[in-house]
């Protein structure tokens, strides 16, 4: 047995960004096309896991007869399209009228910022402050322990079945293969890279860069080898040994923010939708002078990033295994961050933005014993180091 | 509970939190920063404050401090007491400021939305810090020892039972009167809307105030009504309590801080301020080092909130880090918009409305377990006053105020394109 440790802390900051990655996408969508800096994000967050919680579990919620529990999948789909029903609620009620009077970014904040209050007040008025959980099965982690021994690595699974530690696996790659595994690895990547990149022009637009491509590949070469090449173990006499605590919740959350993000790219980059969005958000009479339905756009920007705010919200209610009217507040912060460090005019630099932010917050909470009330306060310190050398963020321009 | 308790109580709220959001509106209506953190000096304030000013040792408290400044100037003489206590509200004050430059450096460069997010970020993180660091001002516990300056001089009494009551009841009175006299004034000043809704409000109000109480607790209730600032309780030959005092001194403190933000904004500097709420561009143009300006309003402002919290720590006697959420900076925002952003007796305005529907909803009678349903319709209703004043009214319902030197190409009735 050893303990977790930078490995496993790195492994939650991944997750961590995951989340925030998937609320900073809507965020930016909104910030960088609708002009609004939405502070009404996090309780979108908010609402979108309670709508699932409505499916899903509606004996916990006081007004709502217990008319059964759907399946937690079930429940997660139908509340993703009723929160883009109420986003377009939000656009057509709200923000458009104040599109129309020619409202300035000032007012856009305030205004954002009292529906804000309405919703998240909505959601204490409905249901009241107790937390509540998903209906969900139960999900059994899985830990690996590495050791790093003389003669390579070993790695043993265990699990907590029926309240005993049960060891599900043993085995080891010797250093021959880790180090022919690496170089296979940067080989693919490379190979991939080369493979795709191109003369590039002004009018270049890759689906997938090459570089994130190549990256890609390589961290499949790593995974692939890591899971059928598995040796002999390689002893247990280590000098170095760490944990990593991993479930379906870990996989899931990573799948389903990538494919979310796999999805809006394609979006954005290939349909005659995504140009116009992306026109759109450059310059908005210029979009409208070349034939582009701004309204139409705004509607399903909003749309889009409610969705994907209850997408984040219900996988933050499922991996916590909590609920609170507060939960989506408490992400607003972080995610306002990554969006303000990718840049707030990019997509991606939202999610690399996430990335840093949760690897950051959950590392750093690691590293600095006694920390983990200033999880927060370590993205911001961040932020503003960010602000002060690169203001326009690491990824766009303002 | 007299009814003229419950509105010195609510009148000693509403002059503070005026002057907090007086602060406010000297970054956010005149200079044009979205200080979400606004909440954050407030809490400076009060702290700095109570730790300068409070006993060393205290029990219960195990943070730094406190440093016994109204003890150690006592010694000067009968007033040094209070004069250490001043002290201590200057050094909240310039803690509040200080803290505001550290948040202002790096984001006031920026465009006006992230100051808005970083400074919501930072007073967040404060609040984190002050609840978790029990070293610092005893973390959640809070700080029940806050010196009260001048608390021994109360109750003051002039002689004889009658000889109060005739020389505060004239006091009282002629506050009335005063107050009559300016409502008279502005109803002549109003349009036919205006002088609607003054005339049945303050026809509503006088007869809350003084004819329900007179039918439910006769004379003594009327008598206690209107001689307000005498309290018949208050010592053996009554006079004027503590309470009655920081009333006051908050109101006191209000008209200074409300002289001080005119004297700013209606001088050329201030000119220069509401110009950058403009277009920052322009003075940039004349060569005015705009975010230097931006910076010494963030700080003035700042400092105001500072002392607001110092009175408000002395109003309640207990300070802790729950009393200073987030919440309170976005209740000021909504008292500015109503009242009239850039406008400062439309704070005064917004602040009293605010504040009067928020305390006046405590008579509604309901259970104690819809408790948290009640807070969060008031919220629900405040964030849609918010969002329905800004599209049908935003330049809130005084307006703009009039200046002594306004800007060119504005006409005098004030304009609204900064809204």
């Amino acid at each position: 047995m050893v303990s977790a440790g930078l490995l496993d802390a790195t492994v939650q900051g991944v997750i961590t960004g995951a989340i925030i990655a998937g609320g900073a996408l809507g965020l930016s969508l909104i910030y960088d096309i609708a002009e609004v800096p939405n502070f009404a994000h996090g309780d979108m967050i908010t609402i979108g896991a309670y709508m699932a919680l409505v499916f899903n579990n509606p004996g916990e919620i006081p007004f709502l007869p217990n008319f059964g529990s759907a399946p937690f999948v079930l429940a997660a789909v139908i509340g993703v399209v009723l929160a883009g029903v109420l986003g377009a609620v939000y656009e057509l009620a709200i923000f458009r009228k104040f599109r129309e009077k020619d409202a300035d970014l000032i007012t856009m904040v305030i205004v954002s910022l009292g529906l804000a209050l309405v919703l998240r007040n909505a959601v204490l008025f409905l249901v009241g402050s107790k937390n509540i959980q998903y209906q969900t099965q139960r999900v059994i982690t899985t830990n690996f322990d590495f050791l790093v021994t003389q003669s390579g690595l070993t790695v043993t699974s265990t699990q907590r079945q029926a309240g005993e530690l049960v060891t599900t696996g043993e085995w080891g790659y010797p250093w021959w293969l880790i180090v022919a595994g690496l170089l296979a690895a940067v080989a693919v990547g490379y190979a991939i890279f080369a493979f795709y990149r191109e003369e590039e022009d002004f009018t270049t637009v890759h689906l997938i860069p090459p570089k994130i491509m190549g990256a890609a590949g390589s961290i499949a070469t790593v995974l692939l080898l890591g899971v059928f090449a598995r040796l002999d173990p390689q002893g247990t006499d280590y000098i170095l040994g760490t944990q990593i605590g991993l479930n379906v919740k870990h996989i899931t959350i990573l799948a389903v923010v990538i494919a979310a993000m796999f999805i809006l790219n394609v979006i954005l980059k290939t349909t005659k939708l995504g140009r116009a969005m992306r026109a759109t958000a450059d310059n908005m009479d210029l979009a409208q002078v070349r034939g582009v339905n701004a309204d139409r756009v705004q509607l399903i920007v909003w749309v889009v990033a409610a969705m994907l705010a209850a997408l984040a919200g219900i996988l933050t209610g499922w991996f916590a295994t909590n609920l609170t009217p507060n939960m989506g507040f408490a992400l607003l912060l972080p995610i306002f961050a990554a969006v303000i460090l990718g840049g707030i005019s990019s997509p991606y630099g939202a999610v690399a933005g996430a990335m840093i932010i949760g690897l950051s917050m959950d590392v750093g909470v690691y590293l600095i014993p006694g920390s983990s009330t200033y999880r927060v306060a370590i993205a911001f310190v961040i932020l503003i180091g960010v602000l002060l050398v690169k203001p326009e963020g690491i990824w766009g321009d303002v | 509970m007299a009814v003229a308790d419950f509105i010195i109580s609510l009148l000693t709220f509403i002059s503070i939190y005026s002057l907090f959001g007086i602060g406010l509106n000297l970054k956010f209506g005149f200079t044009g920063l979205i200080d979400f953190g606004h909440v954050a000096y407030f809490m400076i304030g009060a702290y700095v404050t109570v730790v300068l000013t409070m006993p060393a040792g205290a029990a219960g408290y195990s943070g730094i401090g406190g440093f016994a400044l109204p003890a150690i100037f006592s010694a000067l003489g009968p007033l040094g007491s209070l004069f250490g206590w001043i002290l201590g509200v200057l050094g909240g004050m310039i803690a509040a400021a200080i803290v505001s430059l550290a948040v202002g450096i790096p984001t006031l460069r920026l465009r006006e939305d992230y100051l808005a997010i970083t400074a919501l970020g930072i007073a967040t993180i404060l609040t984190t810090v002050v609840n978790d660091e029990e070293w610092l001002f005893n973390g959640p516990f809070g700080i029940n020892t806050v010196h009260s300056p001048l608390r021994d001089v109360f109750p003051v009494s002039v002689g004889s039972f009658t000889l109060n009551m005739v020389v505060f009841g004239a006091l009282s009175i002629a506050v009335f009167a005063f107050t009559g006299y300016w409502l008279v004034r502005v109803f002549q000043r109003q349009g036919r809307r205006g002088k609607l809704i003054l005339g049945v409000l303050v026809p509503l109000i006088a007869v809350w105030y003084f004819v329900l109480p007179t039918l439910s607790g006769g004379m003594v209730e009327l008598t206690r009504n209107t001689l307000w600032l005498f309290d018949p309780t208050a010592g053996p030959n009554g006079g004027i309590d503590y309470d009655r005092f920081i009333l006051l001194v908050s109101v006191a403190a209000l008209g200074g801080g409300y002289w001080l933000t005119e004297r700013t904004i209606n001088s050329p500097y201030g000119r220069i301020l509401r110009s950058i709420r403009e277009d920052e561009d322009v003075p940039r143009a004349l060569g005015k080092e705009t975010f230097q300006y931006k910076l010494q309003a963030l700080m003035l402002g700042s400092a105001l909130a500072g002392a607001a919290g110092a009175l408000w720590a002395i109003n309640i006697g207990f300070i802790a880090p729950d009393q200073f959420a987030a919440t309170i900076t976005f209740y000021a925002f909504t008292a500015v918009i109503v009242g009239g952003t850039a406008n400062n007796k439309g704070v005064i305005l917004g602040t009293a409305f605010f504040w009067g529907i928020r305390n006046g909803t405590r008579f509604i009678d309901v259970p104690s377990q819809y408790s948290i349903q009640l807070a969060a319709a008031r919220l629900m209703l405040i964030g849609l006053v918010l969002i329905l004043i800004l599209y049908y009214r935003p330049e809130g319902l005084l307006g703009e105020q009039d200046y002594d030197i306004p800007l060119p190409s504005r006409n005098t009735s004030g304009g609204t394109d900064d809204v």
